[in-house]
């Protein structure tokens, strides 16, 4: 609805702004409208409770730009959408999630779906109203009493006097032709102050500072520095008073939290007196013998088979040659500071203590960790059990082999 | 009855191009529908229009049922020069058949869909609809290659046919209640059954509609489409599952029947534009098919091309999402090496490209363009039915002349049916009371 | 054009008489009068008396945390996730009515789109509170958007409750626009006929000056058959988005592919019974009974039958894949719905869900309004336990036996779900009292006076 007006003249009656007809059916504001459109006005209208159906055709309504503008919106938001996404998850701060791809475009599918619609939909609206011009506060028609049946059950139709083709007498007859059910002048309207209102626009000026404080208040927060805690109001267990480790404890003369046992202070459990069973020590020296705490049995040697097989062979390979997968993989990398697992068959092993080879197990030894925190102590004892068998198995010789299986060799 | 009031009087017994013979001087017979008049026209709703096809359906017969013989035989004859056994060629049999089955289905769904809501603007495409519909007896002989070797214990498509190896297998022998030879062939009895049942009425009161025009067949009609969607919406969904998903015995998934759903009314929109084109191009329904209907047909191809992406896409992504490998190897053989080319082609060829192609309002009022995106979507259609059959025993796309073939040979039939259940009969229900509607509306 | 058949539910109006004024009358004068009718004060003071307990439930649980609540490991989900999904879903009648009867060119959807768009809007705000509510740390909600924060860190949007956010967020913002697009014609009724300079302003700063004019209406045409056409898609993703925050998950009895098209027809399916829940009241006390007809509820009825199948091949195909699937879980899950320790809920769902809307299928039950209104109620009770026994049986059996737990609701779980309804009819019938109840213009434009018996040129 395209409605400028003429400037006000400030003397003398209102000039005539446009001729209104109104008219009881959609029936007759069809024909009215043909005549009109192939009468070849171009500035008129015809205003309707509801949208007449035919009333484009018969108006000469050309298809409105409207869709391509929402298409144009929705590709918008799709590819918003899109950019979001990747910057933020792909690109900006990237993290792994459940093994998902940064760009997992399979699960950005939704949300590029619903921007696209977002974008599209309010588009829709707010183009809609501004190429119908939109919000329209005053209009001379408002003047004119029977107008308001417009948004009710009547129909109307309204030649502006800016139409070039108008005229007062011709064009009021064209009209009567139709058989409207009246016929009004519309003039210019001289009550309605063209300027917007005052109050308006210091309520948009003063909502527009305000709009802005917010975002003055995050961007203080955000470069200066203050010394005060959040504003926690739901205060939940969030500060508990009690004292962290590595914190300040003033109780104490060191203040710190953190204390250490006095010596002498052992756990329950923990008194390890058997120096024999957990050290390996039997009179200060190496033991030579398995402790009595320790049950050497059958039980005992697969249990140390078994356990051999999970802790030691990586490095000391299943022979116990010091060929495990480790060892041959540190030696293809050629590592110049790789010292190689002993051969735990040669003889400066086989001849070592027990408890010296108790003592290696649970303290390591050059490269080989402490493997006391990960083997419980019979365990331990276990497994040299079972590489004694090992060993003794390694430096078998014939007398060893019964009569029958010499032969097999 | 009513008498064509232009006919008699123009009618002077010369010839006619094309219409049938019917004069209208004589007795009516019980059983004639409207005579046409001497153009070969029948007074309908205010208008006269050719509506039989007439000598064209039983040219057209000829050279689709001519087409299928030769197409399938070729395609059987390279089938059997694999020297598998035609375990190759079933395969790509399965997949034309997939589509056969999605366009006959699909047209036995639309029919019943328009008798449940009593549309009015698809009154006059209805016809078409019943005649396609009615192809389900031939679909169901045809199935017979797929059938044959399960009821022989042949694991050439599904490996549950095979006895032995479904007692040695622990997954299949839990799922022999159901995928076992004698089950599946009482099922598939009952399917083309049950559908041939429905596809008979509905075309059979279409057609006494025609004659008699009687007030309580519209109403019969409504009536039992909510029972026979209900019927239809489960054989659909088993059909699917029993032809199409067991052929991976180990996978499943609970929307496989809408996904085969989508495909199928994508299936029934394409066909009937294309058929209604074709029948307006033979100078048949001039006036009685407007662009009206053709955007209306369109804006259902439109939505639907959408709704196969929504299934697809929801179907794939849970999965994906997931991570599930019993349920993720189905995708993972169907994106490795060339599949994931196909699979590429399924996302922008059948939804991006035709959602984009299909938007406007004009291409779905213009018959060219319309006629292209049908055929393309068809396409479509058999690309998806391939990508998910093919990748069983094919670990790269490898398209066979005997599967194109097959296909061939499949749609041609169906065209055969089709025509030759038109015969010399009405193309529009012409005594049906909402045609004049159905004739008039406009689109928005 | 086709006259009025009797597929067209108006009943002709006589010769001479205004049926444009007779409308314009019939609903303006609702909003109009100097006091609603009595019916309305009695129920606005319950639901306000239900408004304020919801509230303060709410504040409790706020101000004491999630522990207020049954949720428990491994039950984490529980009434909130429940209730969210039953108020979202709903939510979605209002949109197939207005936008997708719209574009199947449904002309009787225009006696009741208006309302039923309106009460979309209301449920997506009892929706969208509960995902607030149950965070644990409500005050911080604004970490899921993809504002820059303290920390440079993102939302995750590889999440299904991120896509969540958005959906629900952009279904809100596009049904309030399509309500209000819708109303703009009819603001403009209320402005014209107003008394009062306050009417007349209020109505006026909504109506933006709308007066009818043909080639406004024609953008407005196309602008709303636009929206209608986002609206359709956007309602079906909307709750498929939902339910693919249980779908993507490994659970059993959560993660199966049907997921998105069951949900959203399950949504429609309640959604349509709540409408039809309101249409009766409003009617009978509105005095809307011209409009609103038994044709619209028998037709609602009917909508009823068909969704209420969909979600029933629903439940079925579940049923059968989990046992076809082979996966002793799933198969596991599906046994003990039916026969655990929440036998009584699903059985309920099955009753309510199933069984109930079948009596519709019977002319005179589903043309009576007091049959409508109390089947439409039984729905929404099965829809709710729906949603119960998917999100709370799945989780409180899942994999491992040492893990199972009861859920019991807590009495703040109670009134939540309760007091949410009061905030839906508080909204509800202050929409009756002060808005266009029912479109108008739409009205109008369908009756059989509005078209034009001419040829067209």
């Amino acid at each position: 609805m395209s409605d400028a007006h003429e400037p006000k003249t400030e003397t003398g009656p209102a000039p005539l702004h446009g001729i209104l007809a109104e008219y009881a059916t959609p029936t007759e504001i069809l024909a009215a409208s043909r005549k009109i459109r192939d009468a070849g006005f171009s500035r008129w209208d015809t205003y309707t409770p509801f949208p007449v159906h035919g009333i484009d055709k018969a108006m000469g309504i050309r298809m409105t730009i409207l869709p391509w503008i929402v298409l144009g919106a929705g590709l918008c938001g799709l590819a918003t959408a899109i950019l979001l996404q990747w910057w933020t998850n792909a690109y900006d701060y990237r993290w792994l999630v459940s093994g998902k791809p940064f760009w997992s475009i399979p699960a950005n599918v939704p949300i590029m779906f619903e921007l696209t619609v977002l974008f599209a939909g309010l588009t829709t609206l707010v183009a809609m109203l501004v190429l119908n011009n939109l919000p329209f506060p005053s209009h001379p028609l408002d003047h004119i009493r029977r107008f308001a049946r417009s948004t009710d059950d009547r129909f109307f139709l309204f030649v502006e006097a800016a139409d070039p083709k108008f005229d007062e007498d011709s064009t009021k007859t064209l009209l009567e032709g139709t058989h409207p059910h009246a016929i009004e002048n519309v003039l210019e309207d001289r009550k309605t102050s063209d300027a917007l209102p005052v109050g308006i626009i210091y309520g948009l000026v003063i909502m527009t500072v305000a709009s802005a404080v917010p975002f003055a208040l995050a961007a203080k927060a955000r470069y200066t520095l203050s010394r005060s805690p959040r504003i926690h109001i739901i205060q939940d267990m969030d500060a508990q008073p009690k004292y962290k480790a590595q914190r300040e404890n003033p109780v104490f003369s060191d203040g710190r939290s953190t204390r250490v046992p006095d010596a002498e202070t052992v756990a329950v459990g923990e008194l390890h007196e058997d120096d024999h069973f957990y050290r390996g020590k039997d009179n200060g020296a190496w033991a030579r013998t398995f402790p009595p705490a320790f049950r050497v049995d059958e039980v005992a040697m697969d249990r140390g088979q078994q356990r051999f097989g999970i802790y030691c062979t990586p490095c000391h390979g299943f022979g116990g040659e010091g060929n495990g997968m480790v060892a041959k993989r540190a030696e293809e990398l050629a590592q110049g500071t790789w010292t190689p697992p002993s051969n735990l068959t040669d003889a400066r092993i086989r001849n070592m203590p027990v408890g010296e080879l108790f003592n290696t197990i649970t303290n390591g030894i050059r490269n080989m960790p402490a493997y006391g925190p990960q083997i419980p102590t019979s365990d331990r004892w276990a497994i040299i059990l079972y590489l004694r068998a090992l060993e003794r198995a390694r430096a078998a010789t014939l007398a060893d082999l019964e009569p029958a299986e010499r032969t097999g060799l | 009855m009513a008498t064509a009031k232009k006919g008699p009087t123009k009618k002077t017994g010369s010839a006619k191009k094309g219409g049938s013979e019917a004069t209208p001087d004589s007795q009516p017979k019980p059983s004639a529908s409207v005579p046409e008049d001497a153009a070969g026209k029948v007074e309908i709703a205010g208008f006269s229009d050719k509506i039989r096809l007439g000598s064209e359906g039983g040219a057209l017969f000829a050279k689709a049922a001519g087409l299928a013989v030769i197409a399938l035989g070729a395609s059987v004859a390279l089938g059997a020069s694999q020297g598998d056994g035609f375990k190759r060629w079933s395969h790509g049999y399965l997949v034309g058949y997939a589509v056969a089955l999605a366009i006959t289905a699909g047209s036995l769904f639309w029919v019943i869909l328009q008798n449940l809501v009593n549309a009015r603007w698809s009154v006059a495409v209805r016809r078409m609809g019943e005649l396609f519909a009615a192809n389900m007896p031939l679909l169901g002989v045809l199935s017979l290659p797929l059938v044959l070797p399960v009821m022989t214990g042949s694991p050439l498509i599904y490996e549950w046919a095979d006895k032995a190896k479904v007692a040695s297998d622990h997954l299949l022998h839990h799922k022999s209640g159901y995928l076992n030879a004698n089950f599946f062939l009482v099922r598939m009895l009952f399917y083309f059954g049950f559908w041939t049942v429905l596809a008979r009425f509905y075309l059979g009161s279409s057609r006494r509609q025609d004659e008699t025009g009687g007030p309580e067949i519209v109403p019969s009609m409504n009536r039992i489409s909510g029972p026979a969607m209900i019927g239809f919406a489960l054989t659909l969904t088993f059909c699917a599952v029993d032809l199409i998903m067991s052929v991976d015995a180990r996978w499943f998934s609970t929307m496989f029947g809408v996904y085969f759903f989508a495909s199928c009314v994508l299936s029934v929109h394409a066909t009937l534009i294309l058929s209604l084109l074709w029948v307006q191009k033979k100078g048949r329904l001039a006036k009685s098919i407007t662009a009206e209907h053709y955007h209306d047909l369109g804006k259902m191809l439109f939505a639907f091309v959408i709704f196969w992406a929504y299934v697809a896409f929801s179907q794939f992504m849970l999965i994906w999402y997931s991570n599930i490998p019993e349920e993720t190897a189905w995708f993972k053989v169907r994106f490795a090496g060339g599949w994931g080319n196909v699979a590429w082609t399924l996302v922008f060829g059948h939804f991006v490209v035709p959602f984009f192609g299909l938007l406007s309002r004009h291409i779905k009022r213009s018959r060219p363009a319309l006629a292209f995106w049908c055929f393309y979507m068809l396409a479509m259609v058999y690309i998806d039915m391939y990508w998910l059959v093919l990748p069983s025993i094919e670990v790269e796309p490898n398209v066979q002349a005997m599967d194109i073939l097959a296909a061939l040979g499949l749609l041609s039939a169906l065209v055969a049916g089709a025509a030759r259940e038109a015969g010399k009969k009405n193309l529009i229900p012409t005594k049906d009371p909402r045609l004049s509607q159905s004739l008039a509306f406009e689109n928005i | 054009m086709a006259a009025a058949t009797d597929l067209n539910p108006f009943v002709p109006a006589p010769a001479g008489d205004n049926a444009f004024a007779r409308i314009t009358d019939n609903v303006s004068r609702i909003a109009e009068a100097e006091r609603p009718p009595r019916a309305w004060y009695i129920a606005f003071g319950v639901a306000l008396t239900m408004l304020t307990v919801f509230l303060g439930a709410i504040g409790w649980l706020v101000w004491n945390g999630i522990g207020v609540w049954g949720n428990q490991i491994p039950v984490a989900w529980a009434f909130d996730i429940v209730n969210f999904v039953f108020w979202i879903g709903i939510g979605h009648a209002g949109t197939l009515i207005s936008a997708i009867l719209f574009l199947l060119r449904q002309s009787w959807r225009t006696a009741i789109n208006r309302f039923a768009e309106a009460m979309t809007i209301f449920a997506v705000i009892c929706a969208g509170i509960f995902p607030g509510i149950h965070i644990g740390r409500p005050w911080l909600p604004y970490y899921m958007m993809p504002i820059p924060n303290q920390m440079d860190m993102w939302p995750q949007f590889r999440s299904p409750l991120e896509w969540d956010i958005f959906a629900v967020s952009t279904y809100a913002t596009i049904s309030i626009v399509f309500w209000y697009m819708g109303m703009i014609p009819d603001f403009a009724t209320f402005r014209d006929r107003a008394t009062t300079f306050w009417r007349r302003f209020a109505y006026g700063i909504v109506a933006m000056g709308w007066r009818g004019s043909s080639r406004q209406w024609h953008r407005y045409e196309r602008a709303y058959l636009l929206l209608a056409a986002l609206a359709t898609p956007l309602v079906l993703s909307v709750h498929s988005v939902v339910s693919f925050d249980f779908a993507t998950a490994q659970l059993p009895g959560w993660h199966t592919t049907i997921f998105p098209p069951y949900f959203v027809a399950g949504a429609i399916f309640g959604g349509f019974a709540m409408v039809v829940l309101l249409a009766v009241p409003a009617r009978q006390f509105f005095g809307l009974k011209r409009i609103i007809q038994i044709k619209h509820l028998e037709l609602m009825n009917k909508v009823l039958i068909a969704t209420g199948l969909l979600v029933g091949y629903a439940y079925g195909m579940e049923f059968f894949v989990a046992w076809y699937s082979g996966n002793s879980y799933e198969g596991f899950t599906f046994i003990n719905r039916a026969f655990g320790q929440y036998y009584w809920a699903y059985w309920t769902m099955i009753t309510c869900n199933v069984l109930a809307p079948q009596l519709h299928w019977f002319k005179k039950i589903r043309t009576s309004p007091l049959a409508t209104l109390l089947i439409g109620m039984v729905i929404n009770v099965g829809m709710w336990f729906e949603r119960f026994v998917i999100i709370s049986t799945s989780l409180a059996r899942d994999f491992l036996p040492s893990s199972w737990n009861y859920y019991i609701p807590t009495t703040i779980d109670y009134l939540t779900l309760g007091g949410s309804f009061g905030l839906f009819f508080t909204l509800f019938l202050l929409f009756c009292r002060y808005l266009p109840m029912v479109a108008m213009a739409e009205v109008k434009s369908i009756h059989p006076s509005a078209h034009a018996h001419a040829e067209h040129h």
